[in-house]
C-alpha cells in the first residue's frame, strides 16, 4: 500500500499539497465539509473523507480530522495555512495518535504562538525588537505601565492582545488620553475574541515595509533561508500582494537580515519551514515581528525565484529526511511577484462575493507564470469560507520585465460572475510607484484612486447584453 | 438659384423662398418610416444615409415629430434628442423639421400650456422648420407653439389640413389662411397638408392656386401621400399652380402609403420646366444606394396589405395611420372585417361626425368608433372616452356641423343636452408643477435628469423611464443596425456581429452556444471582442420586455393603471380574465379578479380603450406590480 498524507485544508493550498503529495508518489487524502462538495481539491485527491456540514467547525475539529487520517490509514497530515495549522493543540494530537505533523513541533508552535513568549525568546538570542511591554498588568497599574512606556518612546504606539494574530487584536493609539479611553475596551475585547485578556504595548514603526524570509530547517539543527519576500502591500493588515526577493534591499541589508532570521529560528529550535517576519523601518532599522511556523499563502514568490519546493520539502523532512542542499547552493534569481485574486468587491470595502457562480473562467499562461487556484466555469463560490479564487505568481528576470508579464495575465484573465479584485490590481499596478517599487504598508491607504474603476460595465458589454436578449427570445423585445 | 441652409435666419429662407424660379424639396423621412414602417426605421439607417442626405441640397430634412417622438423612445431606443444631435453633426447645412401637433405637441391629447412651450423650446434647440396642425384646423390650439417659435428665431410653417367634401370649398380654406396669417403675421410657409392623399391632381392645383392669388407672396409647402399611388400628379399640380416645397423621400424605401419617390418628382417636373433648386440628383439617388441594404430588416414592420389602396378617397385614414391601424387589425384578428370598416363603417363615421379632418388624434377616433361599431354591433353603443370629449367640443368646436342628437344620446344618455351644456367647450388646461415632475423623475431615475430627458418625460412619462432605464442597462443601442437590432430567430451559432459604438470604437461579438438551466435560466455565451463572456438570461424576463423591471411601488402600480397599464395592485391568485384581446373597454369596467385569502377582488381599468395585451393566466400568482393586462387608449 502506497504511503498516504491528508491534507487538512481545503481550497488552492490543499490542491497545492495534494499536488507535492502525488509527485512523491504518495496518495493524498482529502477532507471536506457540506459546502464544500463540489470543490476541486476532493476531485483531485486520491481519497476523500466527508467530515460534517460544517461550515468551518468541521475543518477546525481536531478529534474529526484525526479519526479521517487514522480510517483511512494516513501516516501524516499537513495542515496547510490557516484552520489548524498553528494549533499546537492539533499538532500535540497528532503527536499523540502517531501520526506524523507536517511542521515543527507541538511544543515550537506553542511558544511561537504565544508572542510575550516569542518576544522573549528572541530577546535572549540578541534579535532587534520594536520597543514594547511584557504583558501589562491587571487594573490601573497596568494603565499607568502603558502610560510611561509612552512617555518613554512617544505616540503613536500600538495596543496588542497575546492571543491576537493576524491582524486581529490590535488597536492604534495616538495620544495618552486615547490610552485611557481604549485600554478597558481593548482587554475586554481580548477576553471576548481569545478568552484571554492579557494585552502588550510596541511602539509603532511609522510607514514601515513588511519583510519576512523564507526558513527552512532539518532535524539536525541545519537551518537555512530562502530569502525575503516584501509584503507590505496590504488592507487592513492583511497580505494581497507579495513580492521575492524584497525589492530595494541593498545587499548587506538582506544578508543581515536573513542572518538574523537564521539566528531566530535556532534560538527557537525551530523544525520544517517556517517565516519570520521583520517591520523595516525608513531609517533601515529592522525589528522581529513574529514566526509563522506553517506554511505560507505566500510560498510561491520564494519557489519562483529559488526552484526550490517548499512543499515537497517539508514532507520529506517531516518523514524523517535530511536538507540535500546547503546555503551556498541556494541561489536567488530574478523576480517572482504573486497576487491573491479574490471574489471580493474592492470598491465595496472587499465585500465577499460568495455564493455567486463563476461563469466564465480564462485563464492565462505562459513563460513564467504560475496558477493556483481551484475553482472552474460554473463553480458556486461557498459563502462560508475566504474568497481567494486563485493566486497568479509570475516569474521574471527584472522587475519590471515581471510587472509587464503581471499585466499582461492580469488583463488576460477573465473571470465573471463574482466580482474580483482584478481590476483594482490592474489600477495597482499601473501606479508609477509601484512600477518603481516603492511602497509600504501605508500604500493602499495613500492612493485611494485606486479603487477607481469601471467594472465591467463598458458600453461594448451593455450593448453585448442587449444582443444575448435578441438571441435567446428570437426578438428584440424592445422593438416589438 | 440658391440653395436654402440651416446657416441662413428665417427672413433669408422666407425671402429666398419668395424669389425661387423653381420649386425646394423636403426629405420626409419621419414620415415614411411612420406611414410604411410603423414608425420603427432606426437612427442607425438615418446616419448611414446621412452625408448623402446632406449633399442632396434638400430645403429640409422631416426627421422628428408627429408619433416619432414617442416611438423614440418606446421601440427605437433612443433619445430624441440625441437622435437630433447625432444627425446635426452629420448635416450641418440640412434644415431640421418637425411635425407638431399643435396642442396635442408629439402625443395624443391636449398638453398644459407650459409643457408646450418648455417642449416647443428644448426641440427648437435643433429644429429649425416648425410644421404645426390641428386636426380640427382650430387656430387657437397652435398658438403657443407659433408664439415659441417665433422667439426661438425659427420658423413657423402652419398647416391648413385638407380632406375632400361639400364642406372643403377653396373659399374656406383661403379664410383659414386668413385666421392663420391674423395670429402669425405674413412671416410663415404655409403648409397645405394633404395627410391621406385625397383629392385628385386637378383639385389640389386649383387649391393652391386659390391660396396664390389670394396671398401671392405666401410661400406654399404641399404635403401629400402617395396611398392612391397618385402623389407625383398632386405634386406636379401644387407646383405648377405656385407651390413652392413639396415632400418625397428617398427611392429605396418608398412604399405605399408615405411619401413618394424624389427622384420621380425630380424627374416629372423637369419636363415642365421646373428646377428642383439646389438639388444634387446624385446625391440623391446616392442617398438610396446607401441605405437599400438596410430595407429588407424592416420587412416585418411593412404594411400587412401589399399595394396602393385608391380606396382612400372614401375611407379618408391617414398615410400615417394606415401601418397601425393595419396592425391593430391584424393582431386584433379582423383583418378580414376590413373592407367593411373601410369602405361602409369609416366613410359613415366620417359624415356623422362632423366631416373634420383625419388626421391625429381625430383620425384615431374615427378609426376606433368605427372599428367598435362593426365589431360591437351596437353603432355608439360604447364611446370612448376621446369620442366623449369630441362630442363635447373639448379638442375645439366643430368646423361645419355638429353631430346628431342621437349620437350625443347614445353617448351621453338622455341628459346629453344638459352634459353639453355644463361640460362643453374648449377647456383651459391647468399649468403643470414642473418642478414637481423633475422631483418625482429624480426619484424614478435616482438622479438629477437633464433638462432633456425632463422635457422627454413630460410628453410620455412611464415610456420615457422605462427608456432611461434601458439606455442605463443596455447602452447606446442606436450603433446597432436593424440586422442586429430587429433580429428575428435569433443568430447563428459563430455569426460575427460587428459595429462601432458611440464613441467610433469597432467591435466585434461573436455568438456562442446557450445553456439552459432546469429554473429556465440561460446562459449566453458570447466572445466580445474576443474575451468570452456570459449572459444570464432569467426566466421571467423571457415573458416580456417590461417584465424585467423592478418592484412597483403602490404609487407606480395607480400611475400605470391610469395610463391603461394594469399591474396587480397586491400579490394573489389570478382568479378570472374577463376580458378579451380587442375588446373595447370603459372606465370602471372589470378587467380581471385576483384572489387573496379567499377573497376575490375586482380589477377595473382607469382607462378607456382597446385590451391590446393579456400578460396574466388564470391561476397565475401574481407578485404586486405583475401585468394584468394593458390597455390602448386608441393611441398612436
Amino acid at each position: 500500500m502506497k504511503t498516504k498524507i491528508l491534507v487538512a485544508n481545503r481550497g488552492e493550498i490543499a490542491i497545492r499539497i495534494i499536488r507535492a503529495i502525488q509527485e512523491l508518489n504518495y496518495e493524498a487524502v482529502a477532507i471536506y465539509e457540506t459546502p464544500d462538495r463540489d470543490s476541486r481539491h476532493i476531485r483531485i485527491a486520491n481519497e476523500a473523507v466527508w467530515i460534517g456540514d460544517g461550515p468551518r467547525c468541521d475543518y477546525l475539529d481536531i478529534d474529526k480530522v484525526i479519526t479521517a487520517a487514522v480510517h483511512t490509514g494516513a501516516i501524516a497530515i499537513h495542515p496547510g495555512y490557516g484552520f489548524l495549522a498553528e494549533n499546537p493543540a492539533f499538532a500535540r494530537a497528532c503527536e499523540e495518535a502517531g501520526i506524523i505533523f507536517i511542521g515543527p513541533s507541538s511544543e515550537v508552535i506553542d511558544k511561537l504562538g504565544n508572542k510575550v513568549m516569542a518576544r522573549q525568546i528572541m530577546a535572549e538570542a540578541g534579535i532587534p525588537m520594536v520597543p514594547g511591554t511584557k504583558n501589562l498588568t491587571a487594573g490601573d497599574e497596568g494603565l499607568q505601565e502603558a502610560a510611561d512606556f509612552g512617555k518613554q518612546y512617544g505616540y503613536p504606539i500600538m495596543l496588542k492582545a497575546t492571543s491576537g494574530g493576524g491582524g486581529r487584536g490590535i488597536r492604534r493609539i495616538e495620544s495618552e488620553s486615547e490610552l485611557a479611553e481604549q485600554y478597558p475596551i481593548a482587554r475586554s475585547e481580548a477576553k471576548a475574541a481569545f478568552n484571554d485578556d492579557s494585552v502588550y504595548l510596541e511602539k509603532v514603526v511609522v510607514k514601515p515595509k513588511h519583510i519576512e524570509v523564507q526558513i527552512i530547517a532539518d532535524k539536525t539543527g541545519k537551518t537555512i533561508h530562502l530569502g525575503t519576500r516584501d509584503c507590505s502591500i496590504q488592507r487592513r493588515n492583511q497580505k494581497l500582494i507579495e513580492i521575492a526577493p524584497a525589492f530595494h534591499l541593498s545587499p548587506e541589508l538582506s544578508e543581515e537580515i536573513c542572518r538574523t532570521a537564521i539566528q531566530a529560528a535556532q534560538a527557537a529550535d525551530y523544525f520544517n519551514a517556517g517565516t519570520v517576519e521583520f517591520l523595516l523601518d525608513s531609517d533601515n532599522s529592522f525589528y522581529f515581528m513574529e514566526i509563522n511556523t506553517r506554511l505560507q499563502v505566500e510560498h510561491t514568490v520564494t519557489e519562483m525565484i529559488t526552484g526550490i519546493d517548499i512543499v515537497r520539502t517539508q514532507i520529506k523532512l517531516a518523514l524523517g529526511k535530511e536538507l540535500l542542499f546547503d546555503q551556498e547552493s541556494v541561489q536567488l534569481r530574478g523576480h517572482a511577484i504573486e497576487m491573491r485574486i479574490n471574489a471580493e468587491d474592492p470598491q465595496n470595502n472587499f465585500m465577499p462575493e460568495g455564493g455567486k457562480t463563476v461563469t466564465v473562467y480564462r485563464s492565462p499562461g505562459g513563460y513564467g507564470v504560475r496558477l493556483d487556484g481551484f475553482c472552474y466555469q460554473g463553480f458556486t463560490i461557498p459563502e462560508a469560507y475566504d474568497s481567494l479564487l486563485v493566486k497568479l505568481t509570475v516569474f521574471g528576470w527584472s522587475w519590471h520585465e515581471t510587472v509587464d508579464r503581471l499585466r499582461r495575465c492580469l488583463t488576460n484573465f477573465v473571470i465573471t460572475g463574482p466580482k474580483t479584485t482584478i481590476p483594482f490590481y490592474l489600477n495597482l499596478i499601473n501606479h508609477p510607484d509601484f512600477a518603481d517599487g516603492q511602497f509600504d504598508t501605508s500604500f493602499l491607504e495613500e492612493n485611494e484612486q485606486l479603487f477607481e474603476y469601471e467594472e465591467n460595465i463598458t458600453e461594448v458589454n451593455k450593448l453585448a447584453r442587449l444582443i444575448a436578449e435578441i438571441h435567446q427570445k428570437g426578438k428584440n423585445t424592445y422593438a416589438a | 438659384m440658391t440653395r436654402i441652409t440651416e446657416k441662413m435666419n428665417p427672413a433669408t429662407v422666407l425671402d429666398t423662398l419668395r424669389k425661387a424660379d423653381g420649386y425646394y424639396i423636403t426629405n420626409t423621412a419621419r414620415d415614411m418610416s411612420q406611414s410604411d414602417y410603423t414608425n420603427r426605421i432606426l437612427l442607425h439607417t438615418d446616419l448611414v444615409a446621412a452625408k448623402a442626405r446632406e449633399d442632396a441640397g434638400y430645403f429640409s430634412l422631416e426627421i422628428t415629430g408627429g408619433a416619432s417622438v414617442h416611438v423614440d423612445i418606446l421601440r427605437k431606443q433612443v433619445d430624441p434628442f440625441l437622435k437630433l444631435r447625432l444627425l446635426r453633426e452629420q448635416m450641418p447645412n440640412t434644415m431640421f423639421q418637425t411635425l407638431c401637433r399643435g396642442v396635442n405637441l408629439f402625443g395624443y391629447r391636449p398638453y398644459p400650456q407650459n409643457v408646450i412651450r418648455l417642449t416647443v423650446r428644448e426641440f427648437a434647440k435643433y429644429v429649425d422648420v416648425w410644421r404645426t396642425f390641428d386636426f380640427m384646423n382650430y387656430i387657437p390650439n397652435m398658438q403657443a407653439v407659433f408664439e415659441e417659435v417665433a422667439k426661438a428665431g425659427k420658423i413657423n410653417e402652419p398647416c391648413i389640413c385638407f380632406s375632400t367634401g361639400p364642406e372643403h370649398t377653396n373659399e374656406y380654406y383661403v379664410k383659414k389662411v386668413q385666421e392663420i396669417l391674423d395670429v402669425t403675421g405674413e412671416e410663415i410657409i404655409l403648409c397645405i397638408k394633404n395627410h391621406g392623399g385625397l383629392g385628385t391632381p386637378k383639385r389640389i392645383g386649383e387649391l393652391v392656386d386659390a391660396v396664390k392669388q389670394t396671398y401671392p407672396e405666401l410661400p406654399i409647402h404641399y404635403h401629400g401621400h402617395n396611398t392612391d399611388g397618385n402623389d407625383i400628379g398632386r405634386i406636379t399640380a401644387a407646383v405648377l399652380a405656385g407651390a413652392t416645397i413639396v415632400d418625397a423621400s428617398d427611392h429605396a424605401f418608398t412604399g405605399f402609403y408615405g411619401p413618394p419617390p424624389i427622384l420621380t418628382v425630380i424627374q416629372t417636373l423637369k419636363d415642365h420646366d421646373k428646377v428642383a433648386i439646389g438639388i444634387d440628383e446624385q446625391a440623391v439617388i446616392e442617398s438610396s444606394d446607401a441605405i437599400r441594404d438596410e430595407r429588407p430588416h424592416y420587412a416585418q414592420f411593412e404594411s400587412q396589405i401589399k399595394g396602393f389602396m385608391p380606396t382612400v378617397q372614401i375611407h379618408k385614414l391617414p398615410g400615417g395611420a394606415m401601418g397601425s391601424s393595419l396592425e391593430q387589425a391584424s393582431k386584433g384578428g379582423f383583418l378580414d372585417k376590413m373592407p367593411d370598416i373601410l369602405h361602409k363603417e369609416l366613410p359613415k363615421v366620417q359624415k356623422e361626425l362632423g366631416n373634420y379632418w383625419s388626421v391625429t388624434p381625430g383620425s384615431q377616433i374615427l378609426w376606433t368608433t368605427a372599428v367598435s361599431n362593426v365589431l360591437g354591433g351596437d353603432r355608439y353603443g360604447n364611446c370612448s372616452g376621446d369620442l366623449k370629449n369630441l362630442l363635447l367640443g373639448k379638442y375645439g368646436p366643430f368646423p361645419f356641423y355638429r353631430p346628431a342628437d342621437w349620437i350625443y344620446e347614445k353617448a351621453f344618455g338622455p341628459d346629453w343636452e344638459k352634459i353639453l351644456e355644463e361640460q362643453g367647450g374648449v377647456e383651459d388646461i391647468e399649468d403643470m408643477d414642473i418642478e414637481k415632475e423633475r422631483k418625482t423623475l429624480t426619484e424614478r431615475l435616482g438622479k438629477e435628469p437633464t433638462e432633456q430627458q425632463l422635457v422627454t418625460y413630460l410628453q410620455h412619462p412611464n415610456d420615457a423611464v422605462d427608456f432611461f432605464k434601458f439606455e442605463e442597462k443596455f447602452g447606446q443601442s442606436y450603433v446597432l443596425p436593424p440586422s442586429i437590432f430587429l433580429r428575428e430567430g435569433g443568430f447563428q451559432l459563430g455569426e460575427s456581429l460587428v459595429f462601432r459604438d458611440n464613441n467610433g470604437k469597432e467591435h466585434i461579438i461573436e455568438i456562442g452556444p446557450s445553456q439552459q438551466a432546469d429554473d429556465g435560466e440561460t446562459n449566453v455565451y458570447l466572445n466580445v471582442d474576443h474575451h468570452q463572456r456570459a449572459f444570464i438570461i432569467e426566466a421571467e424576463a423571457q415573458a416580456g420586455a417590461a417584465a424585467a423591471v423592478a418592484t412597483l411601488s403602490k404609487e407606480e402600480i395607480a400611475k400605470l393603471a391610469k395610463a391603461g397599464d394594469i399591474r396587480a395592485p397586491f400579490g394573489g391568485n389570478v382568479y378570472e380574465i374577463s376580458v378579451e384581446a380587442g375588446q373595447k373597454i370603459e372606465i370602471g369596467d372589470q378587467v380581471a379578479v385576483l384572489e387573496a385569502m379567499k377573497m376575490q377582488t375586482p380589477v377595473v381599468s382607469e382607462i378607456a380603450g382597446t385590451v391590446s395585451t393579456i400578460s396574466a393566466k388564470v391561476g397565475q400568482a401574481l407578485k404586486p406590480g405583475d401585468k394584468i393586462v394593458l390597455i390602448d387608449s386608441g393611441e398612436e
